[in-house]
């Protein structure tokens, strides 16, 4: 029965065009499209790292992702099981003033953009050869360093394996015993099922983005493959749903902008940013896109910088053009009616 | 003496002309016959208990208490609802008697003839079914009530919902419930009767949405005493503001009488944690998530009345940042401490404009300087004995037991050990469904 829907929702597809939305809920529009996403890693030809760390590159993000204070605090439930009393102050206005400080910079540490940094490469280094060892025992020997201070990725840990060879342990095995002697909260020793594939179909579908790069950035370090496959799937889905508000006013937005520059798929969301009006966001976006890939613009205003880059660099062009020209326009109809009405009452 | 006796009764049938009467012989052979024993006696009388009175005597001292005996409280089972109808199941004409009686259980005339008064042979069935529909009379059974009927306990009334109120006109109470808060006999002395009974009825009704109101009713019975309390309860309403449609809008601080009561608000989910009385009247304003501590007495409509006093005080954000001219902000753990401001005042004092005595921690300002006692909580006596140390030693290996079970069939789909791949019978013992042992036992 379930293969039967699966050939019939595939033949669906292919009758329509991969722009279009289908619309099966009154709730919210799902694209019908499986996890037939490729995952994309950061390979480090080049390194995003030093590019990512970059201040202007930082503020671009920070721009992009429009804080919201009201989304960015809104109400979470951390798993207790009894609400908390709220407590009332009397404040007067400076105090007042005082307390959305506070929370401003808390805002910053609540909006930490998880590291964009290149996958990391295996690790085979081989200590020592001891053949005449084998046969000790019948299993390997984990040796760990825990001495207090270590940070977990310098942590020595080697393996003498059952043939007799010492060698460096391997990734996974690093992880999983760094978990084992340092337990990072809530970090599971073996991996989520809610990360296999068929699991992360289903949350996909239903749209729970937050909630796996959530996950994904407690379970694993940033430059863990499986973490880049997962986040990189999550990505391509939002962009392909124009899901953007899901992530916008949390940490995953800017590096999800990262991500879409880097692969240069930012055209959905340079068109939703000017369909909704948001010209410092497009400005921003087209800036970040020229540090990345090293675009110098001939124009230094910014919007024939957006201009240039649909031009020269974008892949939806004609849709882009459109809107971009759409906005023009009606930016050019709100300025002369607030001239006309400065003019009315004298101002001007 | 009987040895005395005898000797006398032989000398004296010595002394007989008459040979042949020979007495003391009898009384000898009488004696050596018999072995002494006791005397028996079956005395039987011809008079009882139940000859004594006429029927209706008999039965009218089984139903019935004097006045004087219900003064001492005497015949609590005897009632109205408990005696069985003598009457039912008997028709008139019909008796033990088995007589046809024409014009009453016959028809005069049958055909062409006439029916004569005759006595038929006896039924026997007659009495036996109407001794086994007596057998089923008698006891008054209480109407069951569902957990959810309930009032404060068991049967009784306070705490019970008893409907909206009776509608006025054209004005029905939609959306009204009423309750029930105290149901009590009172008497009163009068002139000529003496003690007088009637019931007096307490009844708080609301909307459940902020309107609500409270009134005594008084009557013979209960029926009518709670019907009056009802009704005068709905003519009766006050608005009652509710924060958020399920809180107070802030602590408080009443009292009535010798009943003082310390009100808290409490967030969502948290219930009535209060006085039955405050819990039954916070039902039918609302209100959901409250707690409350009664002292001093705990008379109930007292109670009740300083709550009420309590409720309509209220003061809402607004009139409390006006009065105290200053920003009132709330800052709660799910937002993550972020300022939301609740009220603002139209001009907000500057900081030289406070007075060094002033209240300004919100708390204390609603309970008005009050302060609430807070009981010390002492760990249980069993924590100090040696026995409750050996408890946690043996507890330490079980206390994870739940969640290792559960990460255990997260993992793996079922409980299971290291050992469990190597040998897959060490697996936790389930016991075969009961069809397959039906199987069993019948193969």
């Amino acid at each position: 029965m379930s293969v039967f829907r699966h050939f019939s929702r595939k033949l669906v597809l292919n009758t329509f065009k991969s722009d279009i939305k289908l619309q099966i809920n009154t709730h919210c529009s799902v694209c019908l499209r499986f996890l037939s996403y490729q995952p994309i890693h950061y390979d480090g030809k080049p390194d995003p790292g030093p590019v990512f760390i970059k201040k202007e590159v930082q503020t671009l993000l920070r721009t992009l992702t429009r804080v919201d204070l009201a989304k960015v605090f809104k109400k979470r439930r951390f798993g207790e099981t009894q609400l908390q009393q709220p407590v009332y102050k009397f404040m007067t206005d400076e105090q007042l003033q005082e307390a959305y400080e506070e929370a401003k910079k808390k805002v910053d540490t609540f909006l930490q953009i998880p590291p964009v940094v290149a996958v990391r490469k295996p690790k085979d280094k081989v200590l020592s050869k001891d053949p005449a060892l084998q046969g000790l025992d019948t299993s390997a020997f984990v040796f760990t360093d825990i001495s207090y201070g270590v940070r977990d990725s310098e942590r020595m840990i080697l393996v003498r394996e059952t043939d007799g060879t010492l060698r460096e342990a391997d990734w996974e095995t690093r992880d999983r015993i760094n978990q084992l002697y340092f337990p990072v909260a809530q970090r599971q020793i073996q991996t989520p099922k809610m990360f296999q594939d068929s699991n992360l179909e289903d949350l996909l579908k239903r749209g729970e983005y937050n909630f796996i790069l959530d996950r994904a950035c407690l379970q694993f370090d940033p430059n863990d493959p499986l973490y880049q496959k997962i986040v990189s799937i999550t990505y391509q889905c939002v962009n392909d749903n124009n899901h953007f508000n899901e992530l916008r006013s949390t940490r995953h937005f800017g590096s999800f902008v990262f991500f879409l520059a880097w692969n240069k798929l930012i055209d959905n969301l340079l068109l939703d940013i000017i369909e909704s009006e948001h010209i410092e966001e497009a400005k921003a976006l087209v800036e970040l896109y020229s540090h990345i890939h090293q675009v110098k613009y001939e124009s230094k205003e910014n919007l024939q910088q957006i201009d240039e880059y649909i031009k020269n660099h974008a892949s939806k062009k004609a849709a882009l053009e459109l809107a971009f020209q759409a906005y023009k326009n009606a930016a050019k109809r709100k300025g002369e009616v607030e001239e006309g009405i400065k003019r009315a009452h004298g101002l001007s | 003496m009987a040895s005395q006796l005898l000797n006398v009764t032989r000398t004296l049938s010595k002394l007989s002309l008459n040979t042949k009467c020979r007495l003391g012989n009898t009384l000898i052979k009488l004696e050596q016959e018999l072995a002494p024993q006791p005397l028996f006696s079956n005395p039987s009388r011809n008079t009882n208990f139940f000859n004594k009175l006429p029927a209706h005597d008999l039965w009218k001292g089984i139903t019935s208490v004097s006045n004087a005996g219900k003064k001492r409280g005497r015949g609590k089972t005897v009632s109205k609802k408990n005696i069985k109808d003598l009457n039912r199941g008997q028709i008139i004409g019909v008796g033990k008697a088995n007589i046809v009686w024409p014009g009453l259980t016959a028809p005069i005339i049958r055909g062409k003839e006439i029916v004569e008064q005759q006595q038929l042979p006896e039924d026997p069935e007659r009495q036996k079914k109407l001794d086994a529909l007596r057998d089923q009379m008698g006891t008054h059974r209480y109407a069951k009530l569902s957990p959810i009927e309930r009032g404060w306990s068991g049967a009784k009334m306070p705490g019970r919902s008893i409907g909206p109120p009776d509608p006025i006109g054209e004005e029905i109470f939609t959306g009204f419930d009423s309750k029930v808060i105290e149901l009590k006999t009172v008497f009163n002395m009068k002139g000529n009767f003496g003690r007088k009974r009637r019931v007096s009825a307490t009844v708080v009704t609301g909307n459940q949405n902020g309107v609500a109101g409270f009134a005594n009713g008084k009557g013979q019975e209960p029926k009518t005493a709670l019907r009056k309390a009802k009704n005068r309860s709905g003519q009766k309403l006050m608005h009652i503001k509710i924060f958020r449609n399920h809180t107070v809008y802030h602590n408080f601080f009443t009292q009535f009488g010798a009943t003082k009561i310390f009100v808290q608000q409490k967030p969502e989910g948290y219930g009535l944690v209060c006085h039955r009385a405050i819990k039954t009247i916070c039902e039918v304003v609302g209100i959901k998530d409250l707690h409350a501590k009664v002292e001093g007495s705990t008379s109930v409509t007292h109670v009740m009345k300083a709550f009420f006093l309590g409720l309509i005080r209220q003061k809402s954000h607004e009139e409390i940042a006006e009065s105290k001219g200053l920003h009132l902000v709330e800052f709660c753990k799910e937002n993550g401490y972020f300022p939301t401001v609740l009220a603002s005042p139209a001009k907000c004092r500057s900081p030289d404009e406070i007075k060094n005595d002033e209240i300004l921690d919100f708390t204390q300002y609603c309970y008005d300087g009050r302060v609430v006692l807070k009981k010390k909580k002492h760990p249980p006596f069993y924590t100090k004995h040696k026995s409750y140390e050996i408890y946690l030693k043996k507890q330490e290996k079980l206390r994870n037991k739940e969640e290792v079970k559960m990460n255990l069939i997260a993992q793996y789909g079922e409980i299971r050990s290291f050992l469990t791949e190597k040998y897959p019978e060490c697996r936790p013992y389930k016991e075969p469904k009961k069809e397959q042992a039906e199987e069993d036992s019948n193969t």
